[in-house]
Order: structure tokens, then C-alpha cells, then sequence
């Protein structure tokens, strides 16, 4: 369980600007669309989702912004900026590449894509 | 919203020490999440007791929360790293160039001083403002060190009205600023154990004499650089994101440098007196502190009536 914490940790920014690339979301869709996709494997403490949102935010990767929905609900959506799409297209080359070597290292026999 | 998740709320909008704008946005973002997060436990066929505190379980402890938030939103910008040590380089290029006894220059950088101070105390505090503050303190300690020149008998009538006076002032700015965060008000005190230092290096009869201004052309250049010294400690400060970085930061630089001041000085300053200065060093950290302490155990839930300003809650409730 800690050993998955710390997977966690160390890749949530990936994850987060990962599903943000995909559709602007919400705090609590992102930690159900994140729990639903992984199958249940990457579960936060969800309250410590918002200060990696906003860490994020500080460092200019995604934007967040206050939205009313039709039944007069407020959302704080965030969307990923150029900056953070183009740091994801970097994450995405190296979570590839570290990907298919570990993949070639516990699968000896597999070829990389 | 029940007075579990109402505490939950609290405790991280106390402990994030955010500005006013930041701390609405986190906190209404964090309700808007307990909303919905409450609505699907007890959709799913929960109490109310068990949503709530299951919520709180999901959620993590608010200390943690909260320490994450203020390490995500604490790092100052350069910009701010510049605004928050100019006070501190202004004062160490004063004396490192030696304009100390340039009336024209220590006008300038007094008026730039309460200048600046009074602009930013009316303009939302922000965090940058505090170590102006400290600065700007100056000329009331400068008023009280005036009183002693005057007559006996006027000195004697003055003095009384001056202490209550000058120490109301200084606890309300203290108060003030402690509201905000207690290490404010510690980075804003930051230079007076050193100023004191000075001074009663230069004047260890407590006046300024022909003497004092000997020892002042002399030590001017220790003087500025115990105040360069203080500006990137502060510059540390402020691109540091955890807090308990920050407490050592500040404290460890605070006695190396009144350490400092003790060297250069070369025995002008008795033991009583480092010992006294290493106090008020202490008492920079301590009082703060505590005084914070006592602030959040003396008043019910600022926040519960200041988040009645923001028109996002007002529409949830």
C-alpha cells in the first residue's frame, strides 16, 4: 500500500495534466475519473488532490476557473494550458521509454513496441 | 454544513495561512467537494453521521491538507523576493556606502520606508509589507531616544505619555500582523535585536554622542553587511515552500547574525547585554507564536464570518 503511495505521489502530476489534456474537469470528477480508469488502483486522499491542483495552477501547467452549471451549482473546472501540454507531450516520451524498460526487464521475452 | 466539517474547514483555512483571495477559492472548492461527496454517500444509502465521517476519512487529516496548501501557494516570485528585501538592502547600502549621515539620503529612504509601508498596510497587507514594517517601527524607537535629550523636567512628563503610547502602537501593529501569521510578525521584528545591538555598541551610555558617531564610520561597514545579510535571509525565506524550513531559516540567521554583530563590536557589548539580545532574539520567535496561540483559542471562527463576504457561499446557502 505505501509502495503504491509513493507511485502515486511521484507521478500525479502526469496523471492529473494526463486527464486534464483529455477534458477540463473539476476536483471530485478527476478523483473519480482517476479511481474509475485505473480500476480502482490510484486512489487519493482527496483532499490532498487540490494543493497538487494548485501547485500546478502556481506553476502555470493548467488554469482553474469558477463555472455555474444549469442547476445553478459552482464548479471550479481546470484546464491545461500550452505550457502544461507541452510539458505532458515530454512526460508522455519518458513514461514511454521508462514503460518499455521496465517492461523488457520483468518480461524478458517481450519486444518493445 | 455540520460543525465536523465546519472545524475541518477551519483548521485548514487557519493552518494554509493564505491571503484572503486564495483562502475563498480553497476553501469554497473544498466545500463544493464535500457537497457532492456527501450527496453520493448518502445516495448510496448512508446516514448522515456515517457520510460525514467517511467524508472526513477520504478526505486526510487537515493538518496535512492545510501544510500542503501553504507549501503550493508560499513561494514568492522574484519579484516579491526583490519588494521583501529592499527595506533591509536599503538600510545595509546606507551604511555600506556610508550616506548614513547624508540627511538627503537617510530622508529618502526613511520616506520610501513609511512610504511604502503605509501604501501596502492599506492595500490588503500584503506579505511583502512586513519586513517594511519592522523598518518603519524605527522612527518611534528614534522619537523615544530623542525624549532623553530633553530637560529633566520635560523628559520626566514625556516620558510616561510616550511608553504606554509608543508599546500600545507596537503590540496593535504585533496583534495586527499575528492575525495574518505569526511568522510575519517575526520576519518584520527580525532587524531590532540587531538595530539594538548597534546601538548599544555605538552608545553604551544610551545616548548618541561625538563618540557614537566615531564608532558609527567605523563599523558602518559590519553595519551594512548584518542588514545585506538580513536581505537574503529574507530572499531565502520567501523561495523556501515549507514552513518549518522557514522557522530555522529565520532563526538560525537571526542569531548568526546578532552573532555577528557581537564580533565586529569587539567587546563593547558586555555579557548582560548579549545575554538581553539574545532574549529579545528568542522573544522575535516566541512571542509571536504564542500570541498566535492565544488569538486562535480567544475568537470563534474568523473565518465563519468573513466567508459570509463571499458571494459564491452566500449562494450555496
Amino acid at each position: 500500500m505505501a509502495a503504491r503511495r509513493d507511485i502515486l505521489k511521484s507521478s500525479s502530476n502526469s496523471l492529473l495534466l494526463c486527464l486534464l489534456e483529455q477534458q477540463p474537469m473539476y476536483g471530485y470528477q478527476i478523483v473519480k475519473e482517476l479511481e474509475s480508469r485505473s480500476q480502482g488502483y490510484f486512489k487519493f486522499k482527496e483532499g490532498t488532490l487540490y494543493p497538487a491542483l494548485h501547485r500546478l495552477e502556481e506553476s502555470g501547467l493548467v488554469t482553474g476557473k469558477w463555472q455555474t452549471l444549469s442547476n445553478g451549482r459552482q464548479r471550479r473546472y481546470y484546464y491545461i494550458t500550452a505550457k502544461g501540454s507541452a510539458k505532458m507531450a515530454t512526460e508522455r516520451t519518458q513514461w514511454r521509454d521508462f514503460l518499455n524498460a521496465v517492461k523488457l526487464i520483468i518480461q524478458p521475452g517481450a519486444s518493445s513496441p | 454544513m455540520t460543525q465536523e466539517l465546519t472545524h475541518y474547514l477551519e483548521s485548514i483555512r487557519y493552518t494554509s495561512k493564505l491571503s484572503p483571495s486564495d483562502e475563498r477559492e480553497v476553501i469554497s472548492e473544498l466545500e463544493t467537494h464535500i457537497e457532492d461527496k456527501l450527496q453520493e454517500l448518502t445516495d448510496s444509502g448512508l446516514s448522515e453521521e456515517e457520510a460525514i465521517e467517511t467524508c472526513l476519512g477520504q478526505l486526510g487529516s487537515p493538518t496535512s491538507v492545510a501544510r500542503q496548501i501553504y507549501e503550493a501557494y508560499s513561494q514568492g516570485s522574484w519579484k516579491h523576493v526583490l519588494l521583501t528585501s529592499m527595506p533591509h538592502l536599503l538600510f545595509g547600502a546606507l551604511f555600506a556606502l556610508n550616506w548614513w549621515h547624508h540627511i538627503g539620503w537617510l530622508t529618502i529612504v526613511l520616506s520610501l520606508v513609511l512610504g511604502t509601508t503605509i501604501y501596502g498596510w492599506w492595500h490588503g497587507k500584503p506579505n511583502w509589507v512586513f519586513s517594511w514594517l519592522g523598518y518603519s517601527l524605527l522612527p518611534v524607537l528614534a522619537v523615544g531616544i530623542l525624549l532623553l535629550y530633553l530637560p529633566k523636567g520635560w523628559s520626566l512628563l514625556a516620558i510616561p505619555v510616550y511608553l504606554p503610547l509608543a508599546s500600545w502602537w507596537l503590540i496593535h501593529i504585533i496583534i495586527q500582523t499575528t492575525k495574518k501569521d505569526w511568522l510575519l510578525s517575526s520576519l518584520m521584528l527580525l532587524p531590532i535585536p540587531i538595530i539594538i545591538g548597534w546601538f548599544l555598541a555605538i552608545s553604551p551610555a544610551g545616548r548618541f554622542t561625538e563618540y557614537s558617531v566615531q564608532q558609527v564610520y567605523s563599523l558602518a561597514p559590519w553595519i551594512g553587511l548584518s542588514f545585506i545579510t538580513l536581505a537574503l535571509t529574507i530572499a531565502t525565506f520567501l523561495r523556501l515552500r515549507q514552513r518549518y524550513l522557514r522557522i530555522g531559516l529565520l532563526a538560525i540567521s537571526g542569531i548568526l547574525t546578532l552573532t555577528l554583530v557581537i564580533y565586529y563590536t569587539s567587546g563593547r557589548l558586555n555579557t548582560l547585554s548579549f545575554a538581553g539580545l539574545m532574549l529579545v532574539m528568542w522573544g522575535v520567535f516566541l512571542i509571536p507564536a504564542l500570541l498566535e496561540h492565544r488569538i486562535r483559542h480567544g475568537c470563534i471562527l474568523p473565518w465563519r464570518r468573513r466567508r459570509t463576504d463571499n458571494p459564491r457561499i452566500k449562494q450555496h446557502a
